[in-house]
């Protein structure tokens, strides 16, 4: 038996996708990706600890690929690839590049290679948002950075995908094409995540709850991967600063 | 590679596709059902590209996880600008990663040439140096400005006694333990 222990957003969304994490595949994140890093680590000290974890952003656990994560990822090796945006909208695109108009940006961001390109060729595509607002989840993005609706011609993974955000798990369902809720988190209801959201998420009814992190779950990453993120040069001021002491 | 264009999984209906003349979805030749993105190959006129050390024939040491060796191969004309001019560089030397003679045109003696990123093994990034310009970059004008101090009508020998008061300074004095 656990109880619910407090803890803060990154903590939570870590532990999140850290469950959604396979034993015995390929998993990977990109740069500057502090949460899912967390994630593929928990995953690693937990229920995966045969996984292939790619953490890129890391000095020791980039796995030295260069190029080659390309390559795997082209094809079709590459299992679950972790994923931000600053945009998402109706139609499953998402927005990593520019917030106004496209030639004249209020904001630019880094956007291309992974949108374009690792949301299009990995088996299975987290997505993750630290908010969960109507300025997020809009009925248009800016700009598509990736468009994860394309035609049948254009041979890919077609899974349903996830959005981890502070409110609630949304999921795109591929036989809709359209989101839908798959839980909201503890202290929040499908209304409350529904009013700031941009779109429709469907029905609202008989949403579960998020399972909230155990205190096993929060323990480890508390300890031994805070531990590991620091001796491994992976985000080490990040884990010092935003995991919580034991 | 030498091929003129090459598929591509991905960017299909993004924006960043829209944008770009170099790429088109063509049909598979050998599946009628299925379509890629198809990429117009970049062959670049000239790459320049800098080595930790190089030898008088163009073989050279590079950083180790960049593209570096693919652009040379890319690219009609290769420019190395190195560290350090060396009497032999070979495969088998350890701390980067090598391009052989053959993808390189000429070889340049061009010590701190990296300013303002870092060499590993010789002096770190100019985070400072970055900053500065990253502000310059926001501004047409505090660009020109920029430009003026640092670039037109400056030698590189202006251009390092320039850089080198700030932390390239510091760089050196914080390794002075080892």
């Amino acid at each position: 038996m656990t109880s619910a222990v407090a803890c803060n957003t990154e903590e939570l969304l870590a532990v999140l996708m850290s469950r959604e994490i396979h034993d015995w595949e390929i998993s990977a994140c990109g740069a500057v990706s502090m949460i899912p890093a967390a994630a593929l680590l928990l995953a690693e000290a937990t229920h995966a600890p045969n996984a292939d974890i790619i953490i890129l952003g890391s000095e020791q656990l980039d796995r030295n690929l260069g190029k080659d994560i390309h390559f795997l990822s082209q094809r079709g090796k590459l299992d679950l690839f972790f994923h931000s945006a600053i945009q998402f909208d109706a139609e499953g695109n998402f927005n990593l590049h520019v917030v106004g108009d496209p030639n004249a940006p209020e904001l630019r961001l880094p956007g291309g290679y992974g949108s374009g390109l690792m949301s299009y060729t990995a088996k299975r595509i987290l997505f993750f948002r630290t908010e969960h607002t109507t300025r997020t989840f809009v009925p248009k993005v800016d700009f598509v950075s990736g468009a994860m609706v394309t035609p049948p011609s254009i041979k890919r993974p077609q899974d349903n995908f996830k959005i981890f955000t502070t409110m609630a798990v949304l999921v795109f369902d591929r036989a809709t094409n359209s989101y839908r809720l798959e839980s909201v988190h503890e202290g929040f209801t499908p209304q409350q995540v529904q009013e700031r959201t941009g779109f429709s998420l469907g029905s609202l009814e008989g949403i579960p709850v998020t399972p909230p992190p155990t205190a096993e779950e929060l323990h480890t990453l508390r300890t031994e991967v805070k531990e590991r993120m620091i001796e491994t040069g992976t985000y080490p001021q990040w884990a010092r600063t935003i995991l919580q002491p034991a | 590679m030498g091929v003129p264009y090459i598929p591509v999984r991905g960017l299909a209906g993004t924006d960043v596709f829209k944008r770009r003349d170099d790429m088109i979805i063509a049909t598979n030749p050998f599946d009628p059902t299925e379509e890629t993105v198809v990429a117009l190959a970049q062959n670049p006129n000239v790459a320049i590209l800098h080595a930790q050390k190089a030898d008088r024939d163009g073989n050279a040491l590079l950083r180790k996880h960049g593209e570096d060796v693919m652009v040379a191969q890319a690219s009609h004309r290769v420019i190395v600008t190195a560290e350090e001019i060396v009497d032999k560089v070979t495969a088998d030397d350890e701390g980067g990663q090598f391009i052989s003679a053959i993808n390189v045109t000429a070889v340049v003696h061009a010590p701190g040439g990296a300013h303002p990123a870092g060499v590993p093994g010789y002096y770190e990034q100019d985070a400072d140096h970055i900053r500065e310009y990253m502000r310059a970059a926001s501004d047409e004008a505090l660009f020109r400005q920029y430009l003026a101090k640092y670039v037109i009508g400056k030698t590189e020998e202006e251009y390092q006694s320039m850089v080198r008061q700030g932390s390239r300074v510091e760089v050196h004095a914080a390794g002075g333990g080892g």
